[in-house]
């Protein structure tokens, strides 16, 4: 073989390999372009199932941007779209390359805020877009009082039961208490259901379900004066009590290695008595094939819960690249077009605007979904010490099944109050 | 003479750096200078978002090592790389004694054994995983039939949801698709082993048994060493099996410390990069005994 050859073309595909390093790096900064157009740059969540479904995020993002860039044409919007379970990780290495987006949509907004990297709400928000946003929504957006998370979409969680199952078991209504629920499991089970309670305690939303079985005590992850409780007797209860369906053969074999998708497939393919979901959660159903469930609020150890878990996603600006008035026109083309509604209509994800939850009070479904929000309640993500608690009860709050529940939790409050 | 530095004589002696010099810059951008950034973030303070918030002293190893689950985890990896290394080269062994015959349908035989090569370990692992749904995973659902099993559905339909159970699955499917590759290059060192010795062997009346252990295994050796090294660094950096079958859960019971580093990375990015350099230095450490035990210098005599 011609060694000069194979030498050329080596050199040749290095240089190549080190002059692309060099050049993704480039277009940073708040250079405009030589026609003066500026590039605003749009990481986002995936809502969708994913790149090839039909209500992939990219193809809503593309829509959105195809419209906003025909009515102004000075602005292009690159969009890059990426699946929930590594968005904080490939978010974080932007960050830590200083290769920020402009704009960001993701689950948190609030570990942005101290370093000064966001844009405040009042610099990239219109008042009549601002003044539309639901008060308490923007509220969770505030640090000290002042705005840097734009609410995006929110979700609620109600109980989800399959009536055919139901009405095989003969059980007439959805449980209200634990006992009941107990009591109905055992019935789905005698029945023949393999998964009477779908309990998904796996790393991807056990903080979620955890929480709903929390509230259902009167407990959660902090105390009424604000400080974590995550091992508060309540929870250890509440823990000892799934602990007691699960060793029955009631729920789920395994929670805390099965995720809230798979549960929710099962779900779907009518192999689970109930379940906790959300409004999103309705078009996964009906896709599956199951038409026949009902909704209803999710027992607790007592009485039903009269609060749920409110879920906020957020959008926001950042700073560095100084971009804030191409930022205010793609906000504002969002939240006063019809974007934010097609965001609800294609995932069923609740409004977070006065205007937008107007426009679904109509939607039967979601009625249940809409009367809980005003009365919802978040997880404590203001906390700086929340993202790491957070990873901790992924992993390991399942653990509290089959060891003890007052040392897993316990561990998971070390991790949070430890400094 | 007295040497001059003349132009000539300068460029004939950069003349070899055109050459290298590519390999030198490739290897420099995408191993070393990584190495560096790694170690110098495992002593940085950097939150979950990825602000760097300073300088954290050696705060980040201290915090690794007071994990209550670290020492549980470094334990795992050991197991789960001597698991897997030592049952794939034996197995592999076995197939390339097996395929190095002549047999009919050997063309075939050999390009099925590639296959799970070829496929993505993702992949791989995800299939598994859904073989082994409790409700509908195609293994369950046979073992079922056979009458095995009494119900789907529930923990006995569930072997990835226990750690006894589901490590020995993980250790089955890192060793398919370590296979592919292992048996190749030991089929290699096979076929390059002159037949002459093998005469000469039979000449002298060695037993079957006896040729294998003197002759077939010593000259194999280079090639086992290669194997069985590519293949300690391979499943001790393995990722994608045990983080698409498991997530290291329930807990941290089934988590390899490449696994816990990435966990780690979800809270503190500080502390995930000083576990990098743990992983790092045990992958170095585990290189050099693994060389010292196979002598991998002194001459095949």
């Amino acid at each position: 073989m011609n060694k000069r050859l194979v030498g050329a073309v080596t050199l040749g595909l290095s240089a190549a390999l080190v002059m692309t390093a060099c050049g993704s790096e480039s277009p940073a900064g708040g250079e405009k372009a030589a026609d003066g157009s500026v590039t605003l740059k749009l990481v986002a969540a995936d809502y969708g199932d994913g790149p090839t479904a039909e209500n992939s995020g990219e193809k809503f993002w593309k829509g959105v941007v195809d419209e906003f860039q025909a009515a102004n044409p000075g602005i292009k919007v690159e969009v890059q779209v990426i699946n929930w379970n590594d968005i904080d990780k490939q978010v974080a290495t932007m960050v830590q390359n200083g290769q920020v987006p402009d704009i960001l949509q993701t689950g948190d907004y609030s570990g942005f805020v101290k370093d000064g990297l966001l844009y405040k709400t009042d610099e990239v928000l219109s008042p009549a877009t601002s003044s539309d946003m639901l008060e308490k929504f923007a509220d969770f957006g505030k640090v000290d009082g002042v705005g840097y998370g734009i609410p995006f979409v929110s979700s609620a969680r109600a109980l989800f039961y399959n009536k055919d199952l139901f009405d095989k078991a003969g059980i007439t209504e959805a449980p209200k208490t634990w006992d009941e629920l107990k009591a109905a499991a055992e019935k789905l089970k005698a029945a023949g259901v393999s998964q009477p309670f779908g309990l998904p305690l796996g790393n991807e939303e056990a903080q979620a379900e955890s929480f709903l079985w929390f509230m259902g005590n009167g407990g959660g992850y902090k105390d009424t004066s604000g400080n974590w409780a995550v091992d508060s007797a309540a929870n250890v209860e509440t823990f000892t009590y799934l602990k007691g369906l699960v060793s029955a053969g009631l729920t789920t074999p395994n929670p805390g290695t099965k995720n809230r998708k798979d549960v929710w497939a099962d779900f779907a393919a009518g192999k689970v008595g109930m379940v906790n979901g959300g409004p999103m959660s309705i078009p996964i159903f009906e896709k599956g094939g199951l038409k026949n469930f009902g909704v209803a609020p999710i027992a607790g150890k007592s009485g039903p819960l009269d609060t749920t878990l409110g879920v906020e996603d957020w959008i926001m600006a950042f700073n560095k690249n100084g971009h804030k008035e191409e930022v205010k026109k793609f906000f504002d083309f969002f939240y006063g077009g019809t974007a934010a509604q097609k965001i609800s209509d294609t995932y069923k994800l609740l409004p977070v605007t006065k205007s937008g939850i107007e426009k679904l009070s109509s939607d039967e479904k979601l009625k249940p979904f809409l009367a809980a929000l005003p009365n919802a309640t978040f997880y404590p993500f203001q906390d700086p010490k929340w993202s790491e608690v957070n990873t901790q009860i992924k992993q390991t709050i399942g653990g509290a099944i089959d060891g003890d529940p007052k040392e897993v939790l316990g561990a998971i409050q070390k991790v949070a109050t430890a400094n | 003479m007295q040497q001059t530095l003349t132009p000539v004589r300068v460029m004939r002696a950069l003349g070899p750096l055109a050459w290298i010099g590519p390999a030198i810059v490739l290897i420099g951008v995408v191993v070393v200078w990584p190495v560096v950034v790694m170690i110098q973030s495992s002593f940085l303070k950097i939150s979950r978002f990825g602000v760097v918030q300073g300088a954290n002293g050696t705060d980040n190893y201290t915090k690794l090592f007071a994990e209550p689950d670290f020492a549980g985890v470094m334990f795992r990896s050991l197991v789960w790389v001597v698991a897997v290394v030592s049952i794939t080269v034996v197995l592999s062994l076995a197939l390339a004694q097996l395929f190095n015959q002549r047999f009919p349908g050997r063309r075939f035989a050999r390009w099925a054994l590639i296959a799970p090569w070829a496929a993505s370990v993702l992949m791989t692992a995800i299939i598994f995983k859904w073989m082994l749904d409790p409700e509908v995973g195609l293994i369950n659902m046979i073992l079922h039939k056979v009458g095995v099993l009494d119900a789907l559905g529930g923990a006995d339909a569930d072997p990835l949801g226990n750690a006894s159970t589901a490590m020995p699955w993980l250790v089955f499917v890192a060793v398919f698709v370590s296979l592919p590759f292992t048996t190749y290059a030991l089929l290699a060192g096979l076929s390059a082993i002159p037949a002459d010795v093998y005469e000469a062997a039979k000449m002298d009346g060695a037993s079957k048994l006896r040729t294998y252990w003197s002759i077939t295994l010593p000259l194999l050796r280079p090639a086992l060493t290669v194997a069985a090294l590519i293949n300690v660094m391979n499943v001790f950096n393995s990722f994608p099996i045990i983080w698409a079958m498991t997530h290291g859960q329930p807990g941290y019971s089934t988590a390899t410390s490449t696994i816990f580093m990435y966990i780690l990375k979800g809270s503190d990015i500080g502390e995930s990069a000083a576990m990098s350099v743990v992983n790092f230095g045990m992958v170095i450490i585990l290189t050099v005994i693994f060389l010292r035990v196979s002598k991998w210098r002194t001459e095949v005599r």
